[in-house]
């Protein structure tokens, strides 16, 4: 992967809700095939960033860059019609829809001519047939793809939430917690699945609370504290304790060469966050 | 097995329970299964059906209607004070139309784009509509409204009548909608999970909103026919429609939580209300039965309900527990993504 122009780019991102500001000029670049792990103490501003990557909430200063072009996300469709995918902490699926409805849910397929375009006519065999190819180039085994979401498990809901977002060959895909809720199989599966998209060539987006989770996929690490990016470089020298210190501005002046190793019986990092 | 069987129960049911009940009544009457008395029954649940469209679009989405009765009358007494005003046939349509449109833009508007809530503000409406009607009309009933009118709720084309033909029409196009555009998918993720719909984008105030205005306009269309059918508009129109409509509604198995129902179910619902209600006439059993069967008819409706989802929960818990490789398997090769 050439370290090109990045596919995407925010300049000096603000937001705020009412007198909370949640973004204070947050700027980052981010190249294909990279893995950048978002991490921040609750309140840091990852939701409100992520809201505002995937065009649920607007911005109120600053830029958002696709391929050095500006875009204004209005809605989430904006964002996805961008190559910009979000997988939400709560999947955001449709139990009643079967697994086709919800992979094509909001950007469903017409029949070619006057029945699709004056009558709307869904191109339900086209539906089908994409999505199935789509979910065996992805490597992912789902039943039948007429099955209703309600009747797949978590994790099958996962992959299928995960499918609609990559199935596309979207630039960017961000995953907004995707581990919280699984079990260590699950979870396994989904960090594999990252790493196979950053050698696909996607630019991810990884926000989690879970430091080993972000220090084994992440290429770059970015952290948010009280609504500005504290930090921002490559993974490479950083542990979990001076990930949480960063988090939790312990380290305001600057990271410590070295870290003291937590006294035995310490809490676990995720526990401590 | 058990399951595949309770799973074409569900989905068959109320078919069965239709061909049930025209069997019950054709051995009970011989009056009930000629041609002559199938075209009443069609007639008479043509006004309610045609409501019901929209109406079971308006539930499936997780919204409810319950001021269509009342819409009803008010497009009818607009209609029928335009004719006394003698400002013509067309005018007096258009006019009676756009009343019970403009109830149903000020239903959507509170519902959809406010977040008032449905139940709330549509039974203000089931009070309000018709207390505007009587308010304009005094109580007075208009008559006389003149032949050509009467087609509307009394002709016939193809031996077919008139309203049957307005509620094919409606029907069709609902299904079309339902089943083959984007719009039923949208209405059923916004029903079933209204805050994943709205991360996706689907428009989750535009679409409920259009459904309220489509509501008030078949309810007006509804009111229409009824006012040709009698040759007058009378307040008394269409009262309880609403309990009809809905009934028919919940019968054919639309979830009143949203999220989960078919256009098809919603027919077998209306026509069976409307059989139910033909036959006890035709066995001579008590006009006040008949009230009183809808509602059991409601009532059992709610119950099959509550019994799907069970038998849903089972399924879909049978389902997950299934131990053949329950999480998705990631293939050893990457391949390129284009």
């Amino acid at each position: 992967m050439a370290a090109s122009s990045p596919v995407l780019e925010l300049r000096g991102i603000s937001k705020s809700y009412g007198p909370v500001r949640a973004l204070q000029g947050v700027s980052c670049e981010i190249r294909s095939g990279e893995v950048v792990g978002l991490i921040g103490d609750n309140g840091a501003g990852k939701s409100t960033l992520v809201s505002v990557l995937s065009g649920a909430a607007q911005h109120d200063r600053g830029e958002i860059l696709v391929d050095g072009v500006e875009k204004v996300f209005r809605s989430a469709l904006d964002a996805r019609a961008a190559g910009i995918e979000t997988v939400f902490q709560a999947l955001a699926l449709a139990p009643t829809l079967d697994i086709v409805g919800n992979v094509y849910l909001g950007r469903e397929l017409r029949r070619k001519g006057g029945s699709g375009r004056y009558l709307w006519w869904l191109d339900k065999a086209a539906m089908r047939r994409e999505a199935a190819s789509g979910f065996e180039r992805l490597g992912l085994r789902l039943p039948a793809l007429t099955t209703k979401v309600a009747a797949l498990s978590g994790g099958q809901r996962q992959a299928v939430a995960i499918a609609r977002a990559v199935i596309w060959g979207s630039r960017v895909v961000i995953l907004d917690e995707p581990t919280a809720a699984l079990g260590v199989k699950q979870t396994e599966i989904v960090l594999e699945f990252i790493e196979r998209l950053k050698r696909q060539g996607v630019a991810v987006i990884f926000v989690s609370h879970n430091m080993q989770h972000i220090l084994r996929v992440a290429d770059r690490i970015l952290v948010l504290r009280l609504g500005r990016k504290v930090f921002d470089g490559l993974r490479a020298n950083l542990s979990g304790p001076q990930l949480v210190g960063l988090m939790t501005g312990a380290f305001a002046d600057g990271i410590p060469e070295t870290i003291e190793p937590a006294p035995a019986g310490g809490k676990d990092v995720r526990n401590a966050v | 097995m058990t399951r595949a069987l309770l799973e074409w129960a569900q989905r068959n049911g109320l078919f069965f329970a239709l061909v049930i009940l025209f069997v019950f009544f054709w051995l009970s009457s011989e009056r009930f299964m000629t041609t002559a008395n199938i075209a009443v029954i069609l007639q008479q649940v043509s006004v309610v059906g045609l409501i019901a469209v929209p109406g079971a679009m308006l539930v499936l989405s997780g919204y409810v209607d319950l001021s269509v009765g009342s819409i009803t009358v008010l497009g009818a007494v607009t209609f029928g004070k335009a004719m006394e005003a003698q400002l013509g046939l067309g005018v007096s349509i258009v006019l009676g139309l756009m009343a019970g449109t403009a109830w149903g833009v000020l239903n959507g508007y509170l519902i959809a784009i406010l977040n008032f809530s449905p139940i709330i503000v549509t039974l203000g409406g089931l009070a309000g509509a018709r207390g505007l009607a009587q308010l304009v009309t005094h109580g007075f009933t208009q008559f006389g409204f003149g032949p050509t009118f009467a087609i509307l709720g009394n002709g016939e084309l193809l031996a077919i009548p008139v309203p049957v033909w307005i509620y094919a029409a409606v029907f069709l196009a609902g299904a079309h909608v339902w089943y083959q555009t984007p719009v039923g998918p949208h209405m059923a993720a916004i029903g079933g999970a209204r805050d994943a719909a709205r991360a996706l984008g689907i428009k989750t105030r535009t679409l409920p909103f259009w459904l309220y205005v489509a509501s008030g306009l078949a309810s007006s269309v509804g009111g229409l026919i009824v006012s040709s059918e009698l040759d007058g508009s009378s307040v008394s129109t269409g009262v309880g429609m609403e309990l009809d409509v809905l009934t028919g509604i919940l019968l054919g198995g639309v979830a009143f939580t949203g999220g989960r129902g078919s256009l098809f179910g919603v027919l077998f619902g209306t026509i069976f209300i409307g059989a139910l209600t033909n036959g006890l006439v035709q066995i001579n059993v008590s006009p006040y039965f008949q009230q009183v069967a809808v509602g059991i008819a409601l009532v059992l409706a709610a119950g099959l309900d509550v019994l799907y989802q069970r038998l849903d929960r089972i399924r879909f818990s049978d389902e997950a527990d299934d131990p053949a490789d329950p999480v998705p398997a990631v293939s050893q090769q990457p391949e390129a993504v284009k």
